[in-house]
């Protein structure tokens, strides 16, 4: 992966604290590390995500890892990858993720004196609106992959990743096809496309995560969408019918932590992924089969396993206690 | 004309509790509660409303349904001094009574909204009180077949639609209404001399005249609706809370005041926050007086626990404002005075508390049936 300029130091730090403070959300019942767990890969380990308190989501949870490699956000790539303070903005205020009223937020930041300092660190002025979630974005932008075996080969230690995942590689390349999408310092070109990743039938079932969906498309100003019943994907956002059932190409980077895998969680595992794949996808997929043997499917996976770096561990730094501010003074 | 006005200028002379009654629209029985042309009333609405009123599901988290404020046991208030307001904050503002909410001409203590359509959704919406999102209200509502078809049946939707909600549960509000019948001034009024005893019609005098409690709570409903300064002290929460604390600049910066004042806030602003006047500052709608047996602790932020307190409070002649009415001078009861003019407001309520039991509610959320056209 290629270099990147660090970030705000102390950006990055205040941005872990607000990362794990649940004060962030409108009832104190999830912190973005809910659902974006280091322990879990980032995500939260579930094939569809669980969301505020009394929702269910109809989504899966992605890594947050590698953000700033990322050419979109979103499953359906709705926000521009270069600025994720705008996606923190969206997971805080959005009511089935955070159901969070930005300036409240704002208030209850700006009560508790160890952030207050902190923020005095690099500005003047009080705790506000769009810095806080653009100091989580710097936060997320500074998680990334570190000392993947692939990285290590690709700069020239061949001995890195083992003959299977060298013939992975290949296939990766060549007869596979992967890299026509996966590609890049993250494997994924960013675009959308419709490779037919079955519904997960959870989300017509439980009425809570059919109620999150519908609800998405209607304020996305979707027509006619109390007779949807499936993910549209960027349709919803688009409004386009070629771009029903689109998502963004996932990325490839520590596959190893965040199973199960596509945009709702069906595939379990890599072996999944890949069988998926080389049976050309699913139902109004553009892709074809690939008629690859076992030990050949077996080795795509070595390979994608190297791509996985060790685990990003960031620990809970822990909720600093409001405090009493001098009254009439702010 | 003349001669009523002489008669009338007589008797001003003769009783100066004369002359305060006169000058103000008086007590009176209550009348039937007035229905807006664009939301009739009918049976199925107001018990959609009722429903909607006490599900859980009218709120961000599932925590906060109207009557979790609004509790028909606890006066229809919440029986703090301050509203509990929604998980993760605390409200700033005492959780006034719906009873009799229907006569009212604005809704809460600055007068922000004019209807109870109005005040319903930003109670269920508002981020220290339901912190509810519409768009997934309305979703949660279209999941409940129940609902889907008394919407339909009422409103004549396909859908439930969140605006609806609202009107179905203004309707049921405006069924929550003192019965006259109970309440011993109505029955005075309406020519039962018995149902006041002595106590009661002394504090009725006192009220009308020396006390001069009617300046202000005049009209069947006993309030002008209008807005004063009475000096209250504030809320101390602000002082030593920090939830207090965020919830009172957050309150500030949503009303729109200016910088200065939104940084050197140091007490609820009342009137100021919809007028930006500040000769408002510090002004709040008079309350109703009906039903004010069951609805302590009183005052905009429920400074005082009992009537006997708001009564000495007015003796004192009312606290210290900068806008402070010149209509509160002190008054000099006796203590004999103050006792029966809590009679006399006591008289005002009814002499059992107004209960609604609980609604039966629909049932959990049901997978969507096939779509329709």
């Amino acid at each position: 992966m290629p270099a990147v300029k660090p970030g705000n130091a102390v950006m990055i730090e205040l941005g872990k604290y607000f990362f794990f403070d649940t004060r962030l959300s409108g009832d104190w019942g999830v912190a973005c590390a809910t659902c974006h767990d280091p322990q879990k890969g980032w995500g939260d380990g579930q094939a569809l995500s669980t969301g505020y308190p009394s929702m269910e989501y109809f989504r899966n949870s992605p890594t947050v890892l590698n953000a700033k490699y990322r050419q979109r956000f979103l499953w359906d790539g709705r926000l521009d990858g270069s600025d994720a303070g705008t996606l923190v903005r969206d997971m805080l205020t959005e009511t089935h993720t955070m159901n969070m009223d930005s300036r409240l937020m704002q208030e209850r930041l700006q009560q508790v004196p160890e952030y207050d300092a902190l923020w005095k660190k690099w500005r003047k002025d009080d705790i506000n609106g769009m810095r806080v979630f653009n100091v989580i974005g710097e936060f997320i932008r500074s998680l990334e992959t570190i000392n993947a075996p692939f990285d290590k080969f690709a700069k020239g230690d061949s001995a890195a990743i083992s003959a299977e995942a060298k013939a992975g590689y290949d296939l990766f390349k060549g007869k596979a096809g992967c890299v026509t999408c996966h590609n890049g310092p993250i494997g994924s070109d960013g675009n959308l496309y419709n490779t037919g990743v079955p519904e997960h039938p959870e989300v017509l079932k439980n009425p809570l995560r059919t109620i999150t969906m519908l609800r998405h498309y209607a304020t996305s100003g979707m027509p006619n969408y109390m007779n949807f019943r499936t993910d549209v994907g960027a349709y919803a956002i688009t409004k386009k019918t070629p771009d029903i059932g689109k998502f963004q190409t996932a990325q490839l980077r520590d596959l190893k932590y965040t199973a199960p895998y596509m945009h709702n969680g069906t595939l379990a595992t890599l072996d999944d992924v890949v069988a998926f794949y080389n049976q050309g996808g699913g139902k109004g997929s553009v892709l074809k089969p690939l008629n690859l043997s076992a030990p050949e499917q077996k080795s795509l996976v070595a390979f994608l396993l190297t791509l996985s770096g060790d685990p990003i561990n960031v620990k809970d730094p822990g909720q600093p206690d409001m405090q009493v501010r001098t009254f009439g003074k702010n | 004309m003349k001669t009523t006005l002489a008669i009338a200028m007589v008797a001003a002379l003769l009783s100066a509790s004369a002359l305060a009654a006169d000058k103000y629209p008086p007590l009176g029985p209550l009348p039937p509660a007035p229905i807006p042309k664009d939301n009739p009333q009918s049976a199925d609405k107001i018990a959609l409303g009722k429903q909607l009123f006490w599900d859980n599901r009218l709120s961000g988290d599932g925590s906060m349904p109207c009557v979790s404020c609004h509790l028909p046991g606890l006066g229809w208030g919440d029986g703090g001094q301050i509203s509990r307001g929604y998980p993760g904050t605390k409200h700033w503002r005492n959780s006034q009574t719906v009873i009799n909410s229907a006569y009212y001409n604005k809704l809460f203590w600055e007068g922000s909204v004019t209807s109870l359509e109005g005040q319903a959704p930003s109670a269920a919406e508002g981020g220290v009180a339901g912190n509810g999102d519409p768009s997934v209200m309305e979703m949660r509502l279209r999941f409940i077949p129940e609902y889907v078809a008394s919407f339909n049946k009422v409103f004549g939707s396909p859908w439930p639609r969140m605006n609806d909600a609202y009107r179905a549960i203004a309707s049921y509000e405006r069924t929550v209404i003192s019965e006259t019948s109970k309440v011993p001034f109505d029955r005075y009024m309406k020519g039962d001399k018995k149902a006041l005893n002595a106590s009661q019609l002394a504090g009725m005098k006192l009220f009308n005249g020396k006390a001069g409690c009617i300046q202000c709570h005049n009209t069947p409903l006993a309030s002008d609706q209008k807005f004063y300064d009475t000096g209250l002290p504030d809320f101390p929460g602000f002082k030593d809370d920090p939830l207090y604390q965020v919830t009172h600049r957050w309150e500030h910066y949503q009303k729109g005041v200016d910088e200065p004042r939104y940084r050197n806030a140091d007490m609820d602003y009342g009137l100021f926050y919809v007028t930006k006047n500040p000769k408002d500052i510090g002004k709040f709608r008079t309350p109703s007086l009906r039903e004010v047996k069951y609805t302590a602790p009183y005052m905009h932020n429920g400074v005082f626990k009992t009537l006997q307190e708001v009564v000495d409070f007015y003796d004192q002649g009312g606290g210290k404002g900068s806008n402070k009415t010149a209509l509160l001078r002190p008054l000099k009861l006796t203590a004999q005075d103050k006792k029966d003019l809590v009679a006399f407001m006591e008289a005002l309520s009814m002499t059992e508390p107004l209960i609604h039991e609980d609604p039966k509610l629909p049932g959990d959320y049901q997978p969507l049936p096939a779509p329709v056209k």
